[in-house]
């Protein structure tokens, strides 16, 4: 249902039932209602951004912009509507789109000039941080108070941010395996002189992949202005690189074409947890370091 | 905040000896020399008045449980500050059941989710150095929507009702002291160098602001050349050389907030082959190195720390809060000027002699100020906290 799970990808529940069993063990409030929300309050932003990288990936691909992206969003979000409450809804739809948008011209310059994205993206993310730091040195903006809603309140019992992850899980790991769209990207990424030479529509399947995930950046962006109520500009500094290890850990192999998100969101859990977990083992922060590397 | 606020006239009394007591609490209980044990002068300078916040709703019979989200360990300055913390959580472990500290590692974002964990954990009090004023508002504010009384310490957040108290130091005196020492030191005349801190960090945009200030009034002083440091002696010293370079002997001061930079300057002139005798006047506190600089090379110098000892008064207002005394709004540790003898100015007087301050005996990196006694040493403190 929720797409091809590889078989790396099933070390990673045993190494969630080993933490959540750490975590019952070391701290009685481990394993509260509380702190099951917390904790998918956390993993939201890691969450959005590692579907779009999964979708690169799988298309071949790697998006090394998205930090830059989410971190544009967020100042963009938070400084646009200029304190207008009219303009924020309006503000959010152009933020996204213009995700979006970015995403697609890493995509398009990727295979317009045949350039390898490794380089196109961490250009664009050049930019981006440039154009970021320009509009916004200092954190700047501000969101209603009703927006801090998407990341503190629940419906339910279940955070709404929660919801929609696990609903965007839903709908993508959908669209990956029943529909052409997603059978496009496994081919594209699996082999694209092949599947070009099949028929297939390579590049505007590229593409696609990286609008997904420059949208799925500004979404995180736009959470992160949610949780922090301002634009910050360096918000989405460690993004880039944590997209990638839930990515990883969940078995899409890096070349692309093999892999499902189910396996993705084993691993934003598992990432998540482990924050979380080290939290609440109150280790000194040099033994955490440590053993996030692990 | 306003139903915490007392009259602010009829306490003030009382705000004098609590911030005595938040202020210098902690120099009695280490062994210190020859520091001031008074309150804060910057508490009695003030000339606005003190909020005093009545904290009874937050009074609880101990032990408490602290929770402590720190921003980050990323220099010396922040390592010494959070020592501070410790030190005093474990001063007090008679009164403290469980202590839980986070890092945030300079992430405003991971720093949200610390704290959501700490306040998840039932704790009495949360303190906390936010990574930036904004980002950690809304979610100190639902602690202290949730009934956690917050202090914060060393940067606040941006709204005042998002805290019960601030714990903090001058920037802006400390700033003007050293400016308006160096205008006199130079008979108010001559070209001199600013090296503020990191750009953008609002204690350095504040210091370099209130020099500003003193430097404005005084027309016979020339600024030749700003340059953000980012408070590293390497940076300070590589920024200054290029200084010398063009400028040489033209330079007749170098203001810096802090002698993190201020150290690598001094080792910049040295390197460019002035004698001890041609060093021109220099500010700047916090780090041992530039005060032993100053001791060995003789040449004009001022030094004043931005006291990381607030780590210790923090705690020390924490247990106020929970113990339901009044406490006040923003809590301005005491920081010393130390001048070497016979270098006072009309309107500068050294609190201490340089002579008396520096550490000949300790390592050049260690940050002063930090009140946890003369065998304090960042590299094998270790805390001795309640379990």
């Amino acid at each position: 249902m929720i797409g091809r799970i590889s078989p790396q990808a099933l070390v990673v529940p045993l190494l969630l039932l080993i933490a959540l069993t750490v975590g019952a063990v070391v701290n009685e409030r481990f394993l509260t209602l509380g702190n099951l929300r917390n904790f998918t309050e956390q993993l939201a932003a890691l969450g959005f951004v590692s579907l779009g990288q999964a979708f690169v990936i799988l298309g071949g691909g790697i998006d090394l912009s998205i930090g830059a992206i989410a971190s544009l969003a967020a100042v963009l979000l938070a400084g646009l509507h200029g304190g207008n409450e009219a303009l924020f809804i309006p503000s959010l739809l152009l933020v996204l789109a213009g995700g979006a948008a970015v995403g697609a011209m890493n995509g398009w310059l990727t295979v317009w000039l045949r350039v390898h994205p490794l380089i196109v993206t961490l250009g664009m993310a050049s930019v981006l941080s440039g154009i970021t730091l320009l509009y916004a040195p200092q954190p700047r903006g501000s969101v209603p108070f009703w927006f801090e809603g998407f990341a503190f309140d629940s419906l339910a019992g279940v955070p709404l941010s929660g919801l929609l992850l696990g609903a965007l899980f839903l709908i993508t790991a959908l669209v990956l395996t029943r529909t052409p769209f997603g059978r496009r990207v496994y081919a594209v990424g699996g082999n694209a002189e092949a599947a070009r030479l099949s028929g297939l529509s390579v590049k505007p399947t590229i593409i696609t992949t990286y609008a997904l995930s420059g949208f799925f950046a500004a979404l995180a962006g736009a959470y992160y202005v949610s949780r922090t109520g301002v634009g910050d500009p360096h918000a989405g500094d460690a993004l880039t690189l944590a997209s990638l290890t839930p990515v990883i850990v969940g078995g899409i192999l890096l070349g692309g074409g093999r892999g499902g998100l189910g396996g993705v969101f084993l691993g934003v859990l598992l990432i998540s947890l482990l924050n979380n977990l080290l939290n609440y083992m109150n280790l000194s922060t040099f033994v955490q370091w440590w053993c996030k590397g692990w | 905040m306003a139903n915490f606020v007392t009259s602010r006239r009829a306490r003030l009394a009382s705000a004098l000896l609590v911030t005595a007591v938040a202020g210098t609490a902690f120099l009695a209980s280490a062994p210190v020399r020859a520091e001031y044990d008074g309150v804060p002068r910057t508490f009695l300078w003030n000339p606005g008045l003190n909020d005093l916040v009545d904290t009874s709703k937050f009074k609880k019979k101990p032990p408490y449980k602290i929770g402590f989200s720190n921003a980050s360990q990323g220099d010396l300055w922040l390592v010494t500050f959070m020592h501070g913390v410790q030190f005093q959580i474990g001063n007090n472990k008679d009164k403290i059941s469980k202590f839980i500290m986070t890092d945030a590692n300079g992430d405003a974002t991971k720093q949200v989710s610390d704290i959501q964990d700490l306040l998840n954990q039932d704790i009495d009090l949360l303190l906390v150095n936010p990574a930036t004023a904004d980002a950690l508002d809304p979610i100190v504010g639902r602690a202290m929507r949730k009934g956690i009384p917050v202090v914060s310490a060393a940067r606040r957040v941006k709204t005042d009702d998002n805290f019960v108290s601030f714990v903090t130091a001058s920037d802006t005196a400390l700033a003007r002291m050293s400016a308006q020492w160096m205008v006199e030191k130079l008979g108010g005349k001559g070209n001199i160098v600013l090296l503020p801190g990191l750009a953008g960090a609002s204690p350095a945009e504040l210091r370099l602001s209130a020099a500003k200030e003193v430097f404005a009034q005084a027309p016979g002083i020339k600024i030749l050349d700003t340059q953000y440091t980012g408070w590293s002696p390497a940076n300070g010293k590589k920024i200054m050389s290029a200084i010398i370079q063009r400028y040489g002997k033209d330079i007749q001061g170098v203001w810096a907030d802090s002698g993190l930079q201020g150290s690598g300057s001094v080792e910049a002139f040295l390197g460019a082959g002035f004698k001890s005798n041609e060093i021109p006047p220099h500010t700047g506190g916090d780090l041992n190195r530039m005060y032993q600089l100053a001791q060995e090379h003789k040449f004009p110098f001022i030094g004043i720390d931005y006291t990381p000892s607030m780590g210790i008064a923090a705690v020390d207002v924490a247990l106020s809060v929970l113990e339901g005394k009044p406490v006040p709004k923003r809590v301005d540790v005491n920081f010393q000027i130390v001048l070497p003898k016979g270098q006072d100015t009309k309107s500068v007087k050294a609190d201490v002699a340089l002579e008396d301050y520096v550490r000949m005996d300790a390592p050049g990196d260690l940050i002063m100020g930090h009140g946890m006694g003369q065998t304090y040493d960042p590299k094998t403190f270790k805390a001795d906290l309640p379990r």
